[in-house]
């Protein structure tokens, strides 16, 4: 039968975890945009939670790091 | 051992046609937003399909996942029943890449499969339920999913970011795609693994229960690197440019959607097919971007591209299947078709050629902006 409650986490979780990283993004280079001396450390520093992000998918991807 | 000799050789093929029909979905986007160029792009994909293939060997101890009904109490699937199947879906893979048609390769191998057993072994040996429950229903329910995530990420990328920004999006769809080619390898070349092993197995030249031979994982993930660097160009066009004209922001959008599905997906216990996943993302953000408009009439044929690729590869499997149980010269036969329609097909495709060069006309008003040049240069 349908696992209809796996469907709904993979659902979920891929909604979230897509809405997170796009808004990261978006808000870097929205941040980026600007002459105020703020700006540049702010939209690096959103650039580097978005590749974290985009390393805990890699270590999620790869076998190897969480097997053993 | 001729026969399982052929098996190889015919699912290597079958591994360099998955990775030639699966290109697009890591690189249809960032080659029509123009973040990569197409050649560096396929370069890109074909190395981290190669990573991919040998940081995972989980393989499947089934290569229908339950889908035929193998072992003891169920049918024997024998060497010349899965060559007969890798006929049908190597023979399907073609077609629809002539069409340029994104077709999810895993189907066309489970239905060569089918139609070769059914040839082989009867109708009985399929699991109906197992058919619905693990390959129908999540073929409808994946674009969708994947398009309504895709749909929602383009609208928070655009209400975000101002117009004169949205171009920076280039940079992260190097990373997004990337990420999609790289859980690509991991899943697709093990197909391919997990069909030899079985073959070797089968044939009595491997210990059964032992993970796949060394020398196995190196010719997969070369087989597949090599088709992914060949590039579906056709499929490329269908998704990067005839479904809907991508933004940048769109295209990071799409591939985060796609790349946020498959994970979830393989990582939660209900798997997606990688290629109906990318192709819904495309389309939910060109729903998703004021002013797109998506070709609804190119996306209705991609649907039904999906929806006859199972019973069509199980139609050439299954006439495989009955040649291949002539005997000897039977599966000769079977060898020799296949070969012709591979060489039909190729010269069909000769036509009207779609490679690289044809990716290399800026979609107007998608990535030329100078502006930013020499704001970036300015900048440091």
């Amino acid at each position: 039968m349908i696992n209809w409650s796996a469907f709904v986490v993979v659902v979920v979780v891929a909604l979230v975890a897509a809405g997170v990283l796009v808004t990261l993004f978006s808000t870097a280079l929205r941040v980026g945009d600007g002459d105020a001396p703020w700006r540049r450390p702010v939209s690096v520093g959103l650039y580097v939670v978005c590749g974290l992000v985009v390393a805990f998918g890699l270590y999620l991807i790869i076998p190897a790091l969480h097997a053993g | 051992m001729l026969v399982v000799a052929l098996v190889i050789a015919l699912a290597l093929f079958f591994d360099f046609t998955n990775g030639f029909h699966d290109t697009a979905n890591a690189m249809a986007t960032p080659i029509a937003t123009g973040a990569l160029k197409p050649r560096v792009a396929v370069a890109i994909a074909a190395v981290l399909n190669l990573v991919g293939a040998f940081l995972s060997t989980e393989v499947a101890q089934t290569i229908s996942g339950g889908l035929i009904r193998e072992g003891p109490g169920g049918v024997q699937v024998t060497p010349v029943l899965i060559l007969a199947g890798l006929i049908g879906a190597i023979v399907w893979n073609l077609v629809t890449w002539l069409l340029g048609l994104p077709s999810s390769s895993s189907h066309a191998l489970f239905g060569g499969l089918i139609g070769a057993v059914i040839v082989g072994a009867g109708i009985g040996a399929i699991d109906g339920g197992v058919l619905v429950s693990k390959i129908l229903i999540p073929a409808v329910l994946a674009p969708f999913t994947a398009g309504l995530i895709s749909f929602i990420a383009t609208k928070i990328a655009y209400s975000i970011t101002k117009k004169r920004e949205r171009d920076n999006f280039k940079r992260g769809q190097v990373f997004t795609s990337a990420l999609v080619s790289l859980a690509h390898g991991t899943n697709d070349a093990q197909k391919t693994m997990g069909v030899i092993t079985l073959a070797l197995i089968a044939g009595g030249l491997q210990k059964a229960g032992t993970g796949p031979e060394l020398w196995v994982i190196v010719v997969c993930a070369v087989a597949i690197a090599v088709g992914t660097y060949t590039g579906g160009w056709r499929i490329i066009k269908t998704i990067g440019r005839g479904i809907t004209d991508i933004e940048p922001a769109q295209g990071f959008a799409a591939e985060v959607a796609t790349t946020a599905t498959i994970l979830a997906s393989t990582h939660l216990g209900f798997a997606l097919s990688t290629t109906q996943v990318a192709s819904g993302s495309v389309i939910g953000t060109g729903v998703g971007r004021k002013g797109a408009s998506v070709r609804w009439k190119t996306a209705g044929r991609i649907a039904l591209g999906w929806l006859i690729t199972i019973p069509a590869s199980a139609a050439v499997g299954a006439l495989a299947a009955f040649l291949a149980g002539l005997g000897l010269w039977g599966i000769i036969l079977d060898v020799v078709l296949a070969a012709a329609a591979i060489l039909v097909i190729f010269l069909r495709s000769r036509r009207n050629r779609v490679d690289h060069r044809d990716f290399h006309l800026p979609q107007p008003g998608a990535f030329v902006r100078p502006k930013k040049r020499k704001k970036a240069v300015a900048g440091g």
